[in-house]
Parts: structure tokens; sequence; C-alpha cells
């Protein structure tokens, strides 16, 4: 669970990123953080992470306070980073390696995502593509089976089956006791997981909602043109004519359009 | 208190497992290539043609010149350690590794500061001897030199006790152990100054030590200067005014000041670093 309470952050010599910030997440969901460039998405996940210290406010994560970096917490996050470098090792050194430090981690889970991400334990990590150093890490990440998993821009360099397989990977993998929060730009990649959708701009939290909340509130559509249609809170043109978003009127429910929610709130018309 | 957030044996075993295992080509190439570059650089300081000064010796004074020298080697690997704060990828990874920042200080030391030390320690005796043997032969074969026995006491053979001789005369006499372990600590202190290098500096690390260095240097005898204007009125310029005189043990007063600063100064180093280390942010 995190538990943020009125965080000041400031990078040096930079104005505040976040000011009087608050959030509330609780365990076994999996939320996805958008936000532009420059929102304070990945700040948010160095503080939740504890890479870096608020100014003030207070942040809780599963009772540790992050920045304590108290190993025990340490045993039970897991960050996926953006960027990243390996040593020149093969995957079975690195697994031999790391997978000690974390209590609960499962090596079976681990070989079943590698078969599916056709992944080799003998691989050296340098040799490896970018997407496939990115399956790896995820793959690792998943069996730490770590209470909090912290994804950031997680289908960045992944092909196209491998942007599915890591959603259904992901999705059979966690569990009630997890907390898994993704931070991307790539909506469409993690419409169809998340279960949470947290929208921060300028270091504030601009919107947040479970997707059930948003199926019952608003109803995502295709129509051929706006023409006699009603209450269109957003809309935007395709090829087939208009995506619109209107309120849900309780009938039926849809599948949500987050590219299109998103840009809805960014345009601030939800 | 809970001290298992502090330490703990097995992860502190994993920690030290995980290092080895990411490293161990990195640490045997270092070692190899210390040996290699120790034997040779050993060789070319010793002597290679006898000359007909029947005085000379390559004796302990000559030895505890090289082993300075060499000690150069060894604050170069102590100071590449923590060499996963370098960039900030790799500081992100660290910090978020589940050990302690004790625990992690801690495996950087005994890698870095104590194993280093004692393969340093054993590299040099061997280096050390190869090279008097080598050195031996050479004028024995190449130069048509020293065929008796009257050869082993021109190079003389090597000994760590020899480092604690003088002048043939022992270093730390008379229970002088106070000089003594003022310079072991010197030696450590710089050790640990390197050591927290990559803590305090992500780039350009050795540079900065080295000029965070002077300007320490710098503010103690500014300090100094100003402690003397303030007790000696007639202090001109840029200098340090004091009165030496000797102890009834034998030391001198200003001995005693510079020991007492290398006493003190590991107190301040290896603390600092860890705590900067714990404070470390991305």
């Amino acid at each position: 669970m995190i538990n943020i309470q009125n965080v000041s952050f400031h990078y040096k010599k930079k104005s505040p990123l976040f000011n009087d910030f608050s959030l509330e997440i609780e365990s076994g969901r999996i939320v996805g953080l958008l936000g532009k460039n420059g929102a304070g998405k990945s700040t948010l996940l160095h503080l939740i992470s504890g890479l870096i210290q608020p100014k003030s406010g207070k942040i809780k994560v599963n009772g540790f306070v992050p920045f304590d970096r108290n190993p025990n917490y340490l045993a039970d996050i897991y960050m996926v980073p953006e960027e990243f470098a390996f040593p020149s090792i093969s995957i079975s050194t690195y697994v031999k390696a790391f997978s000690p430090l974390y209590p609960n981690f499962d090596h079976h889970k681990m070989y079943d995502i590698f078969n599916e991400f056709e992944l080799q334990p003998t691989s050296n990590l340098n040799k490896l593509s970018h997407g496939q150093r990115k399956k790896f890490l995820i793959a690792f990440a998943l069996s730490t089976n770590c209470k909090m998993l912290v994804f950031d821009e997680p289908t960045n360099g992944l092909d196209i089956p491998s942007k599915s397989q890591f959603r259904k990977i992901l999705v059979s993998s966690v569990t009630e006791e997890q907390l898994v929060i993704i931070s991307t730009h790539q909506v469409k990649d993690i419409d169809t997981v998340i279960d949470k959708v947290v929208v921060i701009e300028n270091g504030s939290i601009i919107y947040q909602e479970n997707i059930e909340e948003i199926t019952q509130k608003l109803y995502f559509d295709l129509v051929p043109s706006l023409t006699g249609v009603e209450n269109v809170l957003y809309h935007e043109q395709c090829p087939l004519g208009q995506k619109i978003i209107v309120p849900a009127t309780g009938d039926n429910e849809s599948s949500i359009d987050l590219e299109l929610l998103f840009n809805a709130i960014i345009n601030k018309t939800i | 208190m809970n001290s298992n957030k502090f330490f703990s044996v097995s992860r502190f075993y994993q920690l030290l497992r995980n290092d080895i295992l990411l490293n161990y080509k990195k640490y045997l190439l270092t070692i190899a290539g210390a040996f290699i570059l120790g034997f040779i650089f050993i060789l070319m300081q010793m002597p290679d043609y006898m000359y007909n000064d029947t005085t000379f010796k390559y004796d302990s004074s000559s030895y505890r010149n090289l082993f300075s020298m060499c000690l150069v080697g060894l604050g170069a690997f102590v100071g590449s350690g923590f060499s996963e704060l370098s960039s900030k990828i790799k500081t992100s990874n660290y910090l978020l590794m589940p050990a302690s920042t004790f625990e992690k200080f801690l495996s950087q030391f005994a890698i870095r500061a104590l194993a280093g030390s004692v393969i340093f320690l054993v590299i040099f005796w061997i280096d050390a001897h190869l090279a008097r043997i080598a050195a031996l032969r050479h004028m024995e074969y190449s130069n048509g030199q020293l065929a008796g026995p009257e050869k082993y006491s021109y190079i003389e053979k090597f000994h760590y006790s020899m480092l604690l001789i003088k002048n043939n005369y022992p270093i730390v006499k008379n229970w002088r152990l106070f000089e003594g372990i003022g310079v072991i600590l010197i030696i450590f202190s710089s050790g640990m100054f390197l050591f927290s290098v990559k803590i305090f500096f992500r780039k350009l690390g050795l540079i900065k030590t080295g000029i965070a260095l002077v300007a320490a240097i710098f503010l103690i005898v500014f300090l100094m200067v100003s402690v003397s204007y303030l007790f000696y009125p007639e202090t001109k310029g840029f200098n340090v005014a004091n009165i030496g005189y000797f102890l009834s043990n034998g030391y001198i007063n200003e001995e005693i000041f510079l020991y007492s600063i290398a006493y003190l100064a590991p107190l301040f180093l290896l603390p600092l670093g860890y705590f900067k280390l714990k404070e470390k942010q991305l």
C-alpha cells in the first residue's frame, strides 16, 4: 500500500515539481500512471522506491519509509527502469547473483516466463537486443514476487508480440498482495491490464479513478459523425469517423479507450 | 531495535557473493595485471650492474621506497570501490539492492580495503623475491658479475620487517608506538579518503579528490596561520608561528600535533563515507 501525504519535492536549482502532493493506493491493483513528458511520473516512482527523498511530507509504502532503504523494504520492491545497464555476464549468472537477495524469488516462474519470451539462460546479457534485455528484466521482476513492482515505460523497445505477451504474463502472475505501478506514455499497451488510472500533470493528480468506475461513468464509442450525438464529452477524428466519450447511461458498458480518455483528461474535458 | 535492519550475516554473505560473481573476471585480471606490472616495476628499480662501490646495498631503505611507490597501486584499487556509483543507471540499481547501507559499505571495504591490502602484500612479497632473483641472475649471466655467494647480500632478501627499519635501526624504537601507529593511520586515512571517492564524486573522482585533499590541507594551514595571528601577533604573511620543544618522552610537540591529525582522520573519513552513502540520492 502506498500512502503519500503532502509531499513536496524539487530538484536542485529547479522549480518545485510536487507541492503538497498526496496519493493513496491499496495493494492488489495494477495502476497505470500516466502523464505528459516532464509531468513528474519518473520522479514519483523514484520517491516511492526511495531513490530520492521528499523535501517535506510523508511517504509510506507497505509500512516503510522508502528513503530509509530498510533492507526488508528493498527485498519487497523491484523497479524496472526505463534505461538499464547490465554487467557482461550470462542470464544464469545474473540470476545466481541477484535472486538470493529476494526471499520470495520463484525460479520456476522465471523459467516459464523465459520460455514465453524465448530467452536462453546461457545468453550474455550485453549481447542481447534492448528489447530482449527488457524482457529479461520484466521476467526477473515478476519472479521476485515483490509486494511492490514498479515499471517505468515497460513496453518501450518491445516488439508487438512481446507487448501482448507482457500483458498476458503480467495479468497471470500478479497476486492480490502485490501492487504494480506502470508508468508509460504508450497508454494503448496497458489499457487491458490496469485496474486504476492515475494521471498527473505539473506534479499534481488531475485524475484518478478505478477502471470499473470509469466504465460506469463514461461510454466510449466510434460514430461515423457527430451529427445527432448528444452530450459528447470528448471526440477525436479517426479514419472511420469520430471516437467519442459520452456519459454512460447505465444500460451497457464499453471497453475503455485509454488513449482517448487520457487526451480528454489532458484537454480538461473530463 | 531491529538489528537485522543494519546487518544480517546471510545478507552480507549474499552481497559478497553477488560482487564476486559479477566482478570475478575483473578481479582476476587486476591481480594478474598487478602481479606482472609489479614484477616489471620492481625489477626496473633494482640494480642490474654491480658498481665498484662496495658499500652499496639494495637494502631495507630501498625496499621501503619501493613499497611506498607500490602503495599508489593499492590506492588506485581502493579508490575504484563503489564502481556502481559511476552512472545514474547503475546507482539506481545499487541503491535498490536489498541490503542495508552498512552491509553495502562493509562489503566494499572488505573487498577493496581488506582483501585488496592482503593480496597487495602477497603480490609485493612474491614480486620482490622474483625480481631479486631475476636481477641477480641478470648480473651473473649477462654481466658476468657476482658469481660467488656475495651476490645474495648485494640485493637483500625482502621481508616485511625491513619496512620498520631505517638506517639499520628500527623505526619504532624506545616504545615510540605512537609514531608507528601514526604512520599506519596516515596510510589508512589516505586509503579511506580514496575509498570514498565515488560516493562523493560521480565523475573524475580521483581528480576531484586530489583537489579536495589540497583544499583540506590548505584549510588546515589556513587555520594554523589564523591561530598564529591570534596567539603570536608578530606573525608575518602566511607563516605558521610556533614554538617547537621536546617532551619528556622524546617527542617534539609538532610531531604530536601531526600524529593526532593522523589518528583522528580515519575516525571522520569512514563514517563520513558511510553517511554520505546512506543519504545518497539519484
